[in-house]
């Protein structure tokens, strides 16, 4: 019902997505057409089969794995650090400079050193994850701190509650719009970098998928592994979003911009 | 809340890391324990030096900087253009929402391989997957803050007699450029990781390759070379930015500051 009540409203607004396809789909077939543009049937051809004898799932696997392995341990370490950057002066001085010069730094460029120190398998991706996601959660979880209402803590203060009262059933919540909106900035970036890592070098994973089929000119193969991605991606913004609903739950979606 | 900190003991303690990293690398390299892949930083120096007075060093920074320059801004004056007409009309916005929607979330160096076939290993293929992947974030950007611009300042101003023109430059665009610089400033950095990724990845030139090819020649004071050019240019990129932004902003930043934090 709901759904049907949805379709009903953003039916009409679609019209975009089909004729991107149709227009594809002519480019493709047409007369002369480059072999770089398979036809949508070769793609979804291609995409089948692989899902089928379960190459993409398996490869799809490694990727994932490598996600949230670098992902969670920069949420375990950046959290803290951002909250112990806020509270403590001596935190936010000794990590200032690491996190305020370190962040506009391409850290990609150190990728192939990650690669010397980890090896080219799973463990450098998973390194060179926890780096890049340690930005953004550390730092949005150090601002959501400092911008908690001050009076907030002082009156949970004045009627008694303790240190560990105080953090989580104040500080945290305050916090807790700003330290999401972190956790969401990141999570795309986890999975953009392990697949770039993973076309730069390596013998598993989705980015491998992709570089493989395009060195054996098997283009229909390439989309095939874009499409992959592009699922992955939406499922696991889909499901963020779902996650932070629950999580915080008397926010307005619209009131936490730029908290 | 704390009393008032000594200055000389605060940046003692800023400088504390960074010191005793550098330090402490320069030490076991020197002294050999540290592996051939991490050469101490003052052979790193040396290094760059030389790449400089050869002047190997600014063809690699001039190919880079061309490509990534030409490249955001054709992503970013595309992104914004459309963003705020999708924000602005609704017929923009029914042709592009959804077809971001679908694109967005996938990394669009996914479609390196068929860009590089297509365009071939020089300039042109950094510079479209660049502006492809700088789009995105800024169309995003600048559509949100049109949308969100406050309803109220707009029917004032066309209250007060202001055409559609003056309406968009003087109230919109001025409400709405705090968040596009957000959107700009998140663009920059994707722009430069795409930009070096894709050097990585298959070129000819460029501070990419110039890693690539240190790291290939076991020259990893080359390498290392690459890696502190590309650090420099992308934290310079950052603050011109910011400081076209403070410009820019000059007038606003104080009440839209004070509602953010």
């Amino acid at each position: 019902m709901t759904l049907l009540r949805r379709l009903a409203v953003w039916g009409p607004s679609l019209w975009s997505i089909p004729l991107l396809l149709i227009a594809w789909q002519i480019a493709a077939t047409a007369p002369g057409a480059s072999r770089l543009m398979p036809t949508l049937g070769e793609i979804w051809g291609a995409f089948a089969a692989d899902i089928r004898n379960g190459l993409l799932i398996r490869h799809a696997t490694v990727t994932l794995e490598r996600v949230f392995a670098g992902y969670a341990l920069a949420v375990v370490v950046g959290v803290p650090l951002g909250i112990a950057m806020a509270r403590s002066r001596t935190f936010e001085l000794l990590f200032e400079p690491v996190f305020f010069v370190g962040y506009p730094v391409p850290k990609i460029a150190l990728f192939p050193v990650f690669i010397f120190i980890f090896g080219i398998g799973t463990p450098s991706k998973i390194a060179f994850v926890f780096l890049e996601c340690l930005y953004p959660v550390a730092t949005a979880a150090f601002f959501a701190f400092r911008g908690i209402d001050k009076r907030l803590d002082w009156a949970a203060r004045n009627m008694g509650a303790g240190l560990a009262r105080r953090f989580f059933t104040v500080l945290l919540p305050a916090a807790a719009p700003g330290i999401f909106s972190g956790l969401r900035v990141a999570m795309p970036i986890a999975v953009v970098v392990v697949i770039i890592t993973e076309m730069i070098g390596d013998s598993r994973g989705l980015g491998y998928y992709i570089t493989i089929a395009s060195a054996t000119f098997r283009y229909e193969k390439i989309y095939a592994g874009i499409m992959m991605i592009g699922i992955i991606g939406f499922t696991i913004d889909r499901a963020l979003h779902l996650l932070r609903r629950r999580a915080i739950h008397w926010e307005s979606l619209q009131g936490v911009r730029g908290t | 809340m704390s009393a008032a900190r000594n200055p000389v003991a605060d940046w003692a303690l800023r400088l504390a890391l960074p010191v005793t990293l550098l330090a402490t690398w320069e030490v076991s390299a020197r002294a050999g324990i540290a592996p051939t892949y991490l050469p101490a930083p003052t052979v790193i120096a040396v290094a760059v030096w030389g790449l400089m007075v050869t002047g190997e060093l600014f063809t690699h920074i001039s190919a880079s900087l061309y490509r990534g320059l030409s490249g955001y801004a054709l992503g970013a004056t595309a992104g914004l253009l459309v963003g705020l007409s999708a924000g602005l009309s609704r017929w923009v916005r029914g042709a592009f929402e959804p077809l971001v929607a679908l694109l967005y979330p996938i990394p669009k160096l996914a479609f390196l391989p068929v860009i590089i076939l297509w365009l071939g290993l020089g300039h042109a293929s950094k510079i479209a997957i660049v502006s492809l992947s700088v789009f995105f974030p800024v169309f995003i950007g600048s559509f949100y803050a049109v949308r969100s611009v406050n309803r109220t300042m707009l029917w004032a101003a066309r209250n007060m007699g202001a055409g559609p023109g003056r309406s968009f430059f003087q109230v919109l665009l001025p409400a709405a450029l705090p968040e596009i610089f957000s959107a700009l400033r998140v663009g920059l950095a994707l722009s430069f990781v795409v930009l070096f990724a894709a050097e990585l990845l298959g070129s000819q030139s460029g501070l990419g390759f110039l890693i690539v090819l240190g790291e290939n020649s076991v020259r990893f004071d080359l390498m290392f070379s690459g890696i502190v050019t590309v650090a420099f240019f992308g934290f310079a990129a950052d603050r011109v930015l910011l400081a076209v932004r403070r410009r820019l902003l000059r007038g606003q930043m104080i009440g839209k500051e004070g509602g953010l934090s």
